[in-house]
């Protein structure tokens, strides 16, 4: 596996985190649990746009091994 | 008037009679009522039935004895709950039976209660070493009520200085395969998303005897047919597990990579991950 596609895996998790955060912050009827949910779900948010550039940029680095 | 008419119809008064009685009269069980409260209603009761059948008795000597008793009754319970004095006079005080983990025979004595009893009572209690009580109050209506020594209470979390999220009631969505509208309303979902949560159960409502949500809008179901297995709620342990999983990714990202750029960037993503993490743990984890 190269960096770009274990990083890639990563970020699909990082996702589904995010989207099961805010979607637990929806449905929770208590209100700590919800505000929780929802920092979690903004700061999994900004987590997501860090690996992304890097994504990016492991990609300009190593185009050989992009695949699609 | 036919003697099995008036029969009849007195009998039918006297039913709605008590089923008003009854509703004024406070909601406790029976087992808790005090002798008097007893007394009262049995009184009432008994003059409701041998007036219906008893035609002799004419029916306004029916009444007045009827409103005395009930009245009495009513009254009672308004002025205790109004006068403290008046209540103890009427229901009785707790008496302590144990005191500072010792038997208070004087007490026993006077409520004439024996050892037997003292340790039946005890037993039901769960307490089966008199030397675990603190305190025993016997109350007016004959229940012993019993404080063990802080060392056989239960653990609470409060003793283990352990924090736990607060909890709420759950809401009970679907009862003998059909839909409840106003729970749903409540927690703000739709009958679309129930059904997309019940598709993720492959179950249909038709088959669903009970459905509840929990705090965090989990839905746990019970079948009608009780051969098929039924998916534990996984929303929140895989939500831990991911979690943890990302962690461990970008520590391991951190230490794999030699440029200092993003070495720093995963550092920094990883310390953000564990504090959502931490976050949200004491909900996930309960």
């Amino acid at each position: 596996m190269t960096v770009g596609s274990q990083v890639q895996g990563m970020l699909v998790s990082l996702q589904s985190i995010e989207a099961t955060l805010t979607s637990l912050a929806l449905k929770s009827n208590e209100q700590e649990a919800r505000e929780a949910f929802h920092q979690g779900a903004l700061k999994t948010r900004t987590v997501i746009q860090e690996i992304l550039k890097r994504k990016g940029k492991i990609e300009s680095e190593e185009p050989q091994y992009q695949q699609t | 008037m036919q003697g099995w008419i008036e029969v009849a119809l007195r009998s039918f008064i006297g039913f709605v009679l008590l089923l008003a009685i009854a509703r004024l009269l406070v909601r406790k069980p029976l087992g808790e009522t005090s002798q008097l409260e007893f007394g009262l209603i049995a009184s009432v009761a008994v003059i409701l039935a041998i007036g219906s059948i008893q035609l002799t008795i004419p029916i306004t000597y029916l009444l007045i004895a009827l409103v005395i008793w009930a009245g009495g009754a009513i009254s009672i319970t308004l002025l205790s709950m109004k006068n403290a004095t008046f209540r103890s006079a009427i229901y009785g005080k707790g008496i302590p039976i144990m005191k500072d983990g010792k038997i208070l025979e004087d007490n026993m004595k006077k409520q004439h209660i024996n050892t037997d009893e003292l340790l039946r009572k005890l037993r039901a209690k769960q307490v089966f070493q008199v030397a675990d009580v603190e305190f025993a109050v016997l109350e007016g209506n004959g229940e012993l009520n019993v404080l063990v020594k802080k060392e056989q209470q239960p653990i609470t979390s409060k003793m283990l200085h352990h924090q736990i999220p607060p909890i709420k009631e759950p809401e009970t969505v679907i009862m003998d395969g059909k839909v409840l509208n106003e729970p749903l309303a409540t927690r703000g979902l739709s009958q679309e998303w129930l059904k997309t949560e019940l598709k993720k159960m492959d179950a249909i409502v038709e088959n669903v005897f009970l459905a509840q949500i929990d705090e965090y809008g989990q839905l746990t179901i019970d079948l009608f047919d009780d051969i098929l297995q039924v998916p534990q709620p996984t929303e929140l342990p895989l939500l831990e597990a991911s979690m943890k999983k990302v962690e461990a990714d970008m520590e391991q990202f951190a230490l794999d990579t030699e440029d200092v750029e993003a070495k720093q960037t995963y550092k920094w993503c990883a310390e953000q991950m564990k504090q959502v993490h931490q976050m949200v743990s004491p909900y996930t984890k309960s």
